[in-house]
């Protein structure tokens, strides 16, 4: 090997005062995985931008450093030589596939515009080495693809148009910014995949920058791991994993869930001396359907969208079930639908035998005390103009719970009880971190003394060291206090950590539910294994294996059928 | 594609239907006696009055007058006005190609004008030329339209000579032609700079620079083919407000289109034609924003290919 | 005019007095409220800035050019121009307030009404209020002076009818995006009331959008109104009202040029100010603009 291929020294780059990176220095061998690491805010994607020139040029400014490529200083080149090695030299794929693309012009063109400017292909010459790379990436029916638009692809067709694009020109670089972020988790196992593929053909390099540990992982040949701007460790990847130097990486690490984990115990990881056990049947839910309306016009609807088909599930006090699936699946619908924050079609909801679906909207405000919701983005979830003193005590006003003195002190003991300060009454939610408006948005729920209460995603907007602390919170609660929890999320690994059960969705429906050790150890659905193999391994020895192809036509959507106790799986 | 031409050519329909009720509950919500307001300048006896009533239906109820109106709307008849008692449609159409021809040239120049300045504006952004732009255009939002036109009046026809003051040649469409297409090119200015701001801050024009195309490329194939969706879509409505705007400008200049007739037609209290005016102005920007709604949807493949 | 079709402020909170500082230090922000002041100001001293008085004929002679005596000339009548700008600036004020109180009102409610109930009211309300919308205000201000008949104050009714429809399709338009905000459902979660839920969760974030385009739609108001007059729809003589002493100087352009250009800046100026502070309000509210 000849030297580095990209020697990074010193990057800094302000946001006005605020100094995004500061004295950033790797190197970038030829065809090695490098991964950079760390939460938001940490500057990984704002260092990268900077190599391309690709800051926003009126407020980002790179106030030293250089980045040597080919003996050239990437940061002082002008415009026009930069332009030379953009997505020729070094090329580029971003986290939003749904918007990476450019929506007025047809992916032929997009793919074959770089080859034409670069190379000055032909405009024949350009759309052969187009249709080369979408079958390279396993795109079915290239000619077809050439003529579409962006948004007749799915998200992970369209990422791989990007990827087809990108490498086109077989750069000797690839920037990989969170390139799976926003994408569904067997969909991530593919690209993930793909890009390996590619890799492995053209021998490029990859910077890759991730939040993602198990990514990390399963990527990356050596890992930089920052944090608030600065590197805070850098090593091969085994050694980042398994003797991190830095407190910091060390923290990160035991912060990250990891699947299998608990693979030996029958319940979640208790938190207080004695937990409270699974008791009565406080939720019960059976057949409920949702169709959303097509977009409607005054020709008819066209066929809406199935959001749930004959979904059921029953959760007992002091226990977990967790909903999980891809988007699209229902999850979220399910749960909206069993607070009647969203009617259903058909379907029977009871709460403590209490028909939901029969009461009156004036009865339905009473019985909301009993179910709580906990949103995925804290933020959202708190009215910006309110004080959390006063959203917290909010449902107990509604409900006629507490009054003036008495009221201030039940607010004072929740926010103490979820870990806050009672002065942070009154303050507004803008000015909480992440973390603490979902503590605040667990008080809130809190606040009447609920049965039931559903999170959706609770952590999923949260750094990983942040949702820690919320899991373990939302643990200690359940088990002192006996909640039931329907748990909504698509994250594996979390699941395992805070479920007694779990039920398994797929476009509607419920095709696995039971015990947790049953459906995650020895899953007897092919999607819930399908799902389970591509979740990516926080460990680098883990074998990086070829996925499984799943035959999408195959896959049993039936009714449930009980093949163990309390295990059901659909047909 | 036929389907979303179908639905905004139903959404026309409507707005056409509505216009015709509230054009018969028009001459309901007038207090007082509309024959005899209508009238007021006339020699007319109790029996006569009777007599217009009854010929203008307005002994019947209101129901019943309003499907008689329908009917007659339906074949083409608009009534008769009062002053000169004319055809109203006929009145219309034959004023109308005036107010069309002052209407389509200020769009044009508006569009260029507005388009070219909010354009550059929001490429240069945050410079001299983005704040120089965008204070000469809400200046020229800020200047009420027939004062512009004064202005021009004054300037190039009383001062300068170059243009006659008042008339009905293609030299006299100059002036409030370009007083009504500076003053709606400053609102498509702005509408446009925050349009391309909006399209440059998107994530597939980093995609397009990371490719490393040039700039030019980048900013037309880009940037300018998707920003004209939202631009376009903005249109419809900016043609309304040009008519609008024409109802004033057409007495400033004494230009004889529809707009110049409807003010007319208020102060003389001439019901038929104020009616056949509103049904006649809805109908145009209806059509219009058809023909805008279409081209947009021809210009964002979304909904081209949609169903 | 152009109007936010996303609602501002939804996640800064900022309490009065910081907005108040934040205005001043936006350029547009400082030179609006500096013009509308200066405009409240001249309309409550008009009597002490006025040096004459504006219904009187012959206060000098007749369409004298501006000079020491009369800083903006005479009209046809020999009225001193300039205090009938001054006492001009009383009117537009009226104006302003009346026909933004009439539009912002029955259009915040209406939006609410209609976002909140969802649902067949809503396609019906809405659509109702869309069709309105594209007759455009001056033609809908034209039907209701037909009823009404001209004048002044009829013509400030007939502007604030015409912009109800505006003012609800912004409403409706916020309304709907901060309906499918969490909050809201946590709001519903809790048990909230419908009462609750639209004034106490809905109205505070709808309001700083209306701010704003409350006070831009004072500037469409005026200029409206101004076109009324010079029409001869609105103020009548000798109301001393912007619009229709431009009217009256149509005829007198080459003779009395003063008559045509300081009642226009008149309005101008005043509409500018309005737009200015109504942009300097939403980069205040709205972070996401003032990173532009």
């Amino acid at each position: 090997m000849s030297g580095p291929l990209l020697k990074v020294r010193d990057l800094s780059v302000a946001f006005g005062p605020v100094q995004a990176v500061d004295g950033l220095s790797y190197h970038l061998h030829a065809g090695e995985t490098l991964a950079i690491v760390g939460e938001s805010g940490s500057g990984k994607s704002v260092s990268s931008m900077a190599l391309l020139g690709l800051l926003p040029q009126r407020s980002a400014r790179i106030t030293q450093g250089e980045a040597i490529f080919e003996g050239q200083n990437l940061l002082r080149m002008s415009e026009r030589e930069q332009r030379r090695i953009r997505g020729n030299r070094i090329a580029m794929i971003f986290q939003e596939p749904m918007t990476s693309l450019t929506p007025v012009l047809r992916i032929g063109q997009q793919l074959t515009e770089a080859l034409t400017e670069h190379r000055g292909l032909s405009q024949r010459a350009a759309r052969d080495k187009a249709l080369e790379m979408l079958r390279l990436v396993d795109l079915s029916d290239p000619p077809r693809r050439m003529l579409q638009f962006p948004h007749e692809l799915s998200g992970g067709m369209r990422q791989r148009v990007m990827i087809a694009m990108a490498m086109a020109l077989e750069p000797d670089i690839l920037i990989a910014d969170e390139p799976t972020t926003a994408l569904d988790v067997t969909v991530q196992a593919e690209i993930l995949d793909l890009m390996r593929d590619v890799q492995a053909r053209f021998g490029t390099a990859i910077l890759l920058i991730t939040h993602d540990m198990g990514v990390v992982a399963e990527m990356a040949d050596r890992v930089v791991v920052m944090h608030r701007g600065k590197k805070v460790e850098e090593g091969p990847v085994k050694t980042i994993f398994n003797n991190p130097r830095a407190d910091y990486t060390a923290s990160l690490l035991a912060a990250v869930p990891r699947l299998g984990a608990r693979s030996a115990e029958d319940g979640p990881r208790p938190i207080i001396a004695q937990p409270a056990q699974p008791g009565e049947v406080v939720l019960h839910a059976e057949g409920m359907c949702k169709q959303f309306a097509g977009r409607g016009s005054l020709f008819g609807r066209s066929s809406g969208t199935v959001a749930m088909k004959d979904v059921g599930f029953s959760v007992r006090a002091g226990e977990t079930l967790a909903l999980v699936g891809e988007s699209g699946s229902g999850k979220s619908t399910s749960g909206r639908a069993v607070l009647r924050l969203l009617e259903i079609d058909s379907g029977r909801i009871a709460l403590e035998g209490e028909d939901m679906r029969a009461l009156s909207s004036r009865s339905l405000r009473k019985a909301r005390r009993a179910m709580q919701m906990v949103f995925q983005d804290p933020f959202a979830a708190l009215n910006p103009r309110i004080s959390i003193g006063r959203l917290i005590a909010e449902p107990m006003l509604i409900h006629g719970i507490a009054q003036g003195s008495e009221l201030d002190d039940r607010v004072a003991a929740l926010l103490r009880r979820v870990g806050l300060e009672p002065d942070h009454m009154k303050r507004f939610a803008h000015e909480f971190s992440g973390g603490q408006r979902q503590r605040i948005c667990i008080a809130r729920a809190l606040s009447v003394g609920p049965k039931l209460i559903v999170a959706d995603e609770p952590t999923s907007a949260l750094d990983v060291s942040v949702q820690a602390q919320v899991l373990e919170l939302m643990l200690e609660l359940q088990q002192t206090m006996g909640l039931a929890y329907l748990f909504i999320s698509h994250d594996m690994a979390v699941v395992e950590e805070m479920a007694h059960r779990v039920a398994v969705m797929r476009q509607g429906r419920i095709v696995e539910m039971g015990p947790r050790r049953n459906v995650l150890d020895a899953p007897r659905h092919p999607y819930t294994g399908a799902l389970l193999a591509a979740v990516p391994k926080p460990d680098p020895a883990a074998l990086r294996q070829k996925l499984p192809r799943l035959n999408l036509k195959e896959i049993p959507m039936g009714s449930l059928v009980e093949v163990a106790p309390n295990h059901w799986v659909a047909q | 594609m036929l389907r979303f031409i179908a639905q905004r050519l139903f959404a026309a329909l409507i707005t056409i239907w509505i216009a015709t009720i509230a054009v018969t509950l028009l001459i309901h919500l007038v207090p007082g006696d509309p024959v005899r307001i209508m009238y007021a300048g006339f020699q007319t006896t109790e029996a006569e009055i009777e007599a217009i009533r009854q010929r203008l239906g307005l002994d019947q109820p209101v129901w019943r007058q309003y499907f008689m109106y329908l009917g007659r709307v339906l074949q083409g008849d608009l009534g008769h006005s009062i002053v000169g008692s004319q055809p109203v449609l006929d009145t219309l159409l034959q004023r109308f190609p005036a107010t069309l021809a002052l209407t389509v040239s200020a769009l044009i120049i508006a569009v260029v004008v507005g388009g070219t300045l909010g354009f550059f504006a929001a490429y240069r952004r945050g410079t001299v030329w983005d704040f120089g732009a965008m204070t000469l255009a809400i200046v020229g939002v800020s200047m009420p339209h027939f004062w512009l036109g004064l202005l021009l009046l004054f300037l190039f026809s009383m001062t300068l000579g170059w243009l006659p003051v008042g008339g009905s040649g293609w030299r006299n469409l100059i002036l409030p032609a370009l007083t009504l297409g500076l003053a709606t090119g400053a609102v498509i200015a702005r509408l446009t700079r925050s349009a391309m701001i909006d399209i440059f801050d998107q994530d597939f024009v980093r995609t397009a620079h990371a490719k490393g195309l040039p700039k030019t490329l980048v900013l037309y194939r880009h940037a300018l083919r998707s920003g004209l969706v939202p631009i376009v879509s903005m249109l419809g409505l900016q043609f309304a407000y040009l008519m609008g705007g024409a109802i004033v400008i057409e007495n400033v200049f004494a230009w004889n289109g529809v707009g110049r007739l409807a003010i007319q037609a208020v102060f003389a209290r001439d019901y038929p034609l104020i009616q056949g005016f509103i049904l006649f102005f809805a109908t145009v920007v209806a059509l219009v924003s058809v023909i805008i709604d279409v081209t947009y949807a021809l210009l964002d493949p979304r909904i081209r290919y949609g169903t | 005019m152009s109007a936010p079709a996303e609602p501002l402020a939804a996640e800064a909170r900022v309490a009065p007095r910081r907005v108040l500082w934040a205005l001043l230090r936006s350029p547009s922000g400082a030179v609006g409220l500096a013009i509308v002041l200066l405009l409240i100001v001249v309309a409550l001293l008009a009597p002490a800035i006025a040096p004459y008085d504006p219904y009187r004929m012959a206060s000098g002679p007749r369409l004298a050019a501006p000079s020491w005596d009369h800083w903006m000339g005479t009209d046809q009548l020999g009225r001193d121009v300039f205090s009938r700008v001054v006492y001009g600036s009383r009117l537009t004020l009226m104006i302003g307030t009346i026909a933004v109180g009439i539009s912002l009102t029955a259009g915040l409610l209406l939006g609410l009404i209609a976002g909140y109930a969802g649902g067949w009211p809503e396609r019906i309300l809405m659509r109702l209020v869309d069709v309105v919308f594209s007759f455009t205000e001056i033609v809908i201000a034209l039907a209701c002076l037909a009823i009404l008949g001209v004048g002044l104050i009829n013509a400030m009714i007939a502007i604030g009818i015409a912009s109800i429809p505006f003012y609800a399709r912004i409403t409706h338009s916020v309304v709907l995006v901060e309906k499918n905000k969490p909050y809201f459902e946590a709001a519903i979660a809790a048990g909230a009331s419908h009462l609750r839920l639209i004034f106490l969760h809905l109205l505070p974030n709808v309001i700083p959008t209306l701010i704003v385009v409350g006070t831009l739609g004072v500037s469409t108001a005026v200029l409206a109104a101004a076109g009324l007059s010079f029409l001869g729809l609105g103020a009548q003589p000798p109301q001393p009202e912007w619009g229709f002493m431009l009217s009256s100087s149509r005829d007198l352009i080459s003779r009395a040029p003063w008559m045509m250009i300081f009642p226009g800046l008149a309005i101008a100026i005043t509409v500018l100010g309005f737009n200015l502070l109504g942009d300097g309000v939403r980069e205040v509210l709205d972070p996401r603009q003032r990173a532009r």
